[in-house]
């Protein structure tokens, strides 16, 4: 199980958790899995290209854009973070 | 990073624009003054709001409802900046002034509360050939990232464009805490004045902070290949309004 971090704009649809274990041996099956407990979370990721265009996923401090994408393989102490665009101050 | 005597000096001769003095661009500010810098411009059309007070630390009581950057002003001349040496842009950053101001400087701080200022400074900085500073906070998350006048990496490389449709930030989500927000606004200063001084360490380093558990997490960032703005095939060679039209999302 692969440690997911939550931001704080997604944390509606995971019962205000900050981070939550999720299942998968690729980090598209890992959003496949937090889709199943936390209905919503796919759509606020990806689109119909990928994973949207003001969202980035890193697994440990590695951009998966320069991994493998969606495709990345995960081991089960991999954390993953979630980082989407903020705007505010 | 400490001020030497011989770098506080380099710093008289230099400049810097900081757009949106908020929650973040209070501390650059104040951080640049207290730094020696020579010309500071401030870039912004708010009043002082009481709501503000809890981070914008160059404000108190007295200011409420009054113009933004002349209380700014008055609270970075009794903090000692040199005599002249801020300069107040009584308007938004917007497309019809974003390259002229960031022309005139040597760094753009930005620290804007809506993502199409954050895009349009990204742009024009990139156009102007500027190294540019972004840094933004909502609630305990902050984010900074120090672009270099090259470009690459930059703003774009990271998020491709303005968001947009249902599954965009919920902006009625969004508030900021005062202490986050002064983070942000203390490292955008610490990368401002290292950009100043020549350390070009920093361009592509992004920084994202999570408050819940005082975590900072610091990558180098990667150019993204087909970039719109930073790469060989970039489609944005000028500024035009429509670019910048997405709703904001302020804080």
């Amino acid at each position: 199980m692969a440690t997911v971090r939550i931001p704080t704009p997604l944390r509606t649809l995971t019962g205000g958790e900050d981070q939550v274990q999720a299942a998968g041996d690729t980090v598209k099956d890992v959003i496949e899995s937090l889709e199943k407990n936390h209905p919503g979370i796919r759509e606020r990721l990806l689109d119909d290209k990928g994973v949207r265009r003001f969202v980035n996923i890193y697994v440990g401090d590695e951009d998966i854009r320069f991994l493998d994408g969606l495709a990345t393989a995960l081991k089960a102490s991999d954390e993953i973070s979630i980082v989407p665009a903020i705007a505010g101050g | 990073m400490s001020i030497s005597s011989p770098e506080r000096d380099a710093l008289q001769h230099k400049s810097a624009l900081v757009v949106g003095v908020g929650g973040l661009g209070c501390p650059v500010a104040l951080a640049l003054v207290e730094a020696g810098i020579g010309r500071l411009v401030l870039c912004d059309d708010d009043l002082v709001d009481s709501t503000n007070l809890h981070r914008q630390i160059l404000f108190d009581e007295s200011d409420v409802g009054t113009d933004k950057l002349e209380a700014a002003q008055r609270a970075l001349y009794r903090s000692g900046a040199r005599p002249g040496s801020i300069e107040l842009v009584h308007s938004r950053f917007l497309p019809e002034n974003a390259r002229d101001l960031a022309r005139t400087v040597d760094v753009v701080i930005e620290g804007a509360d809506n993502f199409a200022t954050k895009f349009l400074c990204a742009d024009a900085c990139f156009l102007e050939q500027r190294p540019v500073v972004h840094g933004a906070a909502v609630r305990l998350r902050a984010t900074v990232l120090c672009v270099a006048a090259a470009g690459a990496p930059c703003y774009r490389c990271l998020f491709e464009d303005l968001p947009s449709g249902p599954a965009a930030p919920n902006c009625a989500e969004a508030g900021v805490l005062g202490p986050v927000v002064g983070f942000a606004g203390a490292l955008m200063a610490d990368r401002a004045l290292s950009v100043l001084l020549g350390n070009t360490h920093v361009f592509g380093n992004l920084v994202s902070f999570d408050g819940k558990d005082d975590r900072a997490r610091e990558l180098t960032l990667a150019a993204r290949p087909h970039c719109a703005l930073c790469s060989s095939e970039r489609s944005i060679t000028t500024i035009t309004f429509e670019r910048y039209t997405a709703a904001s999302c302020a804080a």
